[in-house]
């Protein structure tokens, strides 16, 4: 269905993979307002299209690929896109994002996104030009590593993939894209399962912008704000997100021998100021990006994609591994199988604690590295130990038992940040509806420990209703197409320029504890918020309003974000997840981090809070008020 | 005497990982950073993050927090990560 507003193609396609039928999904733009694109109307799909107890890995559930409105646009760092789904890992509800040039090319081929059903009788490529779709032949291309695998496909299509593990099901296999990853929950095990091995998009179709000149003008100044911010335009660059590595570090926030503790005496040998000194050959940015945060090193005198900080994190510390140069390995080869670094990592850590606890009988071994490469692809084959290993902690931990120190929140292994040290960050991968997710979970991490502006992360005061507003504004900006990376400009230069270690930063940390009753006020009551913030405080709504021709004040971009965990929700309830899988595992909620007594997540002070923020009752489920008021039908 | 660590951009302008200053507080020791690297640290010490022993001075006494001579004092430009 065509839009009347600029950004969107106006044309989502549904492919019955099962019967070859191509139709268009009728998306309307009621539905645009109320999600943008994305993560947000992709979850009001699935909420409408795959029936209750779905098998994650059966043609009843369906694949969704889909942009924002700011996706090839010109605006800067939105290059993304997004793939939705249920998950085989958490089976509730799956959003994951992806950078590269695929979401640019799916919308020159003129679409806004595509929704796969059913299965395909052999191994297919979906090929999609200018808008037609043709499923192709992939016998050719079954079997073949995610890179091997995009050299075959026409060398002027943007391409995402799956490797090895989407093949065989892995829970936490991805879907590459060049050499970017959707990586978490298992989407690329979904793709798998319906005999889909690649999709390929290219067109000439343009994007249509509602006000040419307001846009560009906002385009030009979010450049400028971008470069010239000292995160964005400077360190970034040059550490990419590595340089959390020794932030975390320093705060006791950094997964270390299974989440047991949270620093780790060698870091610095696996930073991002190492990183840059030793491995580092250059930076790179996706198409659009301005920012250009990701690594390149060289692996077996290749160039290719260097680590994260998730993966270095995680294949680092968690294992009580300080070998640079192995992660980069290591890093290379999960993106070849197409399995996501982060689970990876996490379950290393978890099968490793288990060896060693005498629960399971492996050569797994903190520190040692031997073995690990081999493992990643017997992981992805399922074979030996890997076919353990590709089930994830979850599944891990009702076989061979340690479920205190299965580091998951409702299936999915947490990220590469120790909660204890930072207890908002912890009710996050709690509440977060994809699982154990620092982005989904709010990113709170940011404001108690490594941002400019960080409140003491042992506090509860009003972390609960940060923790909520922070989700909002990144699941809007989600949805509006862009990188998350963006937000971190929201600590403006000038106030920087204010100095960190200050006076006033010192009396706005210890502010932010007394900020829960009106931010509670400010979420009840939304529309309120009327005015379209300017570009130099918050550059999302502004642009996306004058892209799209939508009047988006501060007010509807949040209600944008709130709708979307809203209707996440009820898709996962509607599964059985219920508000009793809000919760951690025991080493989070009872064991002491440090001698602080706070140094633990005390999550039942937090989640009565955070639920009444959210408009939820006290057993986790959205009330009918809160429904209503946000016009979120069931 | 304190250890002052330095991190991200700040390494390539102190040309160390880390260097040993005697300070009485995290003010002092700023100052005495400043004149020590003649003002070209002066940029990035403005807009980050000083932390002592792990704690951000903002929970503490801010710029006036003292300093022991086995603290440690870590100093982060605005960083971002993911």
């Amino acid at each position: 269905m065509s839009s009347k507003y600029g950004g969107y193609m106006g044309k989502f396609l549904d492919i019955d993979l099962s019967t070859g039928d191509v139709r268009e999904y009728e998306v309307s733009d009621r539905l645009r307002e109320e999600y943008l694109g994305s993560k947000g109307l992709a979850a009001r799909i699935l909420y409408d299209t795959v029936p209750r107890g779905a098998d994650p890995l059966g043609p009843e559930n369906v694949l969704i690929v889909n942009t924002g409105p700011l996706v090839g646009s010109g605006a800067p760092c939105t290059s993304r896109f997004n793939v939705s789904t249920k998950s085989p890992l958490t089976g509730g509800v799956l959003s994951s994002n992806c950078g590269g040039n695929f979401g640019m090319f799916l919308k020159r081929a003129g679409l806004d996104g595509i929704l796969l059903r059913g299965k395909a009788s052999s191994p297919t490529w979906i090929r999609i030009e200018d808008g037609q779709v043709e499923l192709e032949d992939a016998s050719e291309l079954w079997g073949l590593d995610t890179e091997q695998t995009q050299e075959k496909l026409p060398k002027d299509t943007g391409k995402m993939v799956i490797g090895p593990g989407g093949e065989h099901a892995v829970r936490y296999a991805c879907i590459i894209s060049q050499e970017r990853a959707a990586g978490r929950g298992g989407a690329g095990a979904v793709m798998g399962s319906k005999n889909v091995k690649a999709i390929t998009a290219k067109g000439k179709a343009k994007v249509p912008v509602a006000n040419p000149e307001k846009f560009q003008a906002d385009v030009k100044k979010w450049i400028h704000i971008l470069k010239s911010h000292p995160a964005t335009g400077e360190m970034m660059p040059a550490f990419g997100t590595a340089a959390f590595v020794n932030r975390c570090n320093e705060t006791n926030t950094l997964p270390t021998h299974n989440f047991k503790r949270g620093s780790f005496e060698q870091a610095d040998a696996i930073s991002g100021e190492t990183l840059a000194d030793t491995l580092l050959t250059s930076n790179f940015g996706c198409t659009s990006c301005v920012i250009k945060c990701g690594r390149r090193v060289t692996v077996d005198g290749k160039d290719v994609k260097g680590p994260e900080f998730e993966t270095l994190g995680l294949l680092g510390p968690n294992i009580e591994n300080a070998d640079l140069a192995k992660i980069c390995e290591w890093n290379y080869k999960a993106d070849l199988m197409g399995i996501d670094t982060i689970s990876l990592g996490n379950t290393l850590g978890f099968a490793m604690e288990l060896t060693e606890k005498g629960l399971m009988d492996s050569p797994l071994q903190f520190g040692r590295t031997e073995g690990i490469s081999q493992l990643i692809e017997d992981i992805a084959y399922r074979r030996g130990l890997g076919d353990d290993l590709a089930e994830g902690v979850r599944v891990m931990s009702e076989k061979y038992g340690g479920k205190d120190f299965a580091m998951h929140a409702k299936g999915m292994e947490f990220a590469s940040y120790e909660p204890r040290g930072a207890v908002g960050h912890g009710l996050g991968y709690a509440i977060s509806n994809r699982g154990g997710c620092h982005i989904a979970g709010g990113y709170m991490i940011y404001l108690e420990a490594n941002g400019p502006l960080t409140m003491d992360p042992l506090t509860t005061h009003a972390k609960p209703q940060l923790t909520a507003l922070m989700q909002i504004l990144l699941d809007a900006l989600s949805d509006a197409g862009s990188c998350q990376f963006t937000a971190f400009t929201a600590v403006p230069k000038q106030a920087l320029a204010l100095q960190p270690s200050g006076l006033l930063y010192r009396i706005l940390a210890k502010s932010l504890e007394a900020f829960g009753p009106a931010i509670s006020v400010m979420l009840r009551y939304p529309q309120a918020l009327a005015i379209v913030p300017p570009m130099d405080l918050l550059q999302h709504p502004k642009a996306i309003s004058d892209l799209t021709g939508m009047k988006l004040t501060f007010g509807k971009y949040i209600m944008v974000g709130q709708r979307t965990y809203l209707i996440e929700r009820m898709f996962n309830l509607r599964e059985g997840i219920t508000g009793a899988q809000d919760t951690l595992p025991r080493r989070s909620l009872e064991e002491l981090q440090t001698s602080d007594p706070r140094s633990r997540v005390p999550l039942a002070k937090m989640l009565p809070a955070y639920y009444r923020v959210r408009g939820l009752d006290r057993c986790g489920e959205p009330t009918r008020e809160t429904l209503d008021r946000l016009g979120v039908r069931a | 005497m304190p250890t002052v660590k330095f991190f991200a951009t700040l390494r390539q302008v102190a040309g160390a990982r880390e260097i040993q200053l005697e300070a009485d507080n995290v003010r002092d020791l700023l100052d005495r950073l400043s004149t020590s690297y003649e003002g070209r640290m002066d940029r990035y010490l403005k807009i980050s993050t000083v932390l002592v022993n792990g704690k951000n001075v903002v929970h503490m006494k801010g710029k006036k927090t003292k300093l022991k001579p086995d603290d440690e004092v870590s100093i982060f430009p605005p960083l971002g990560g993911g």
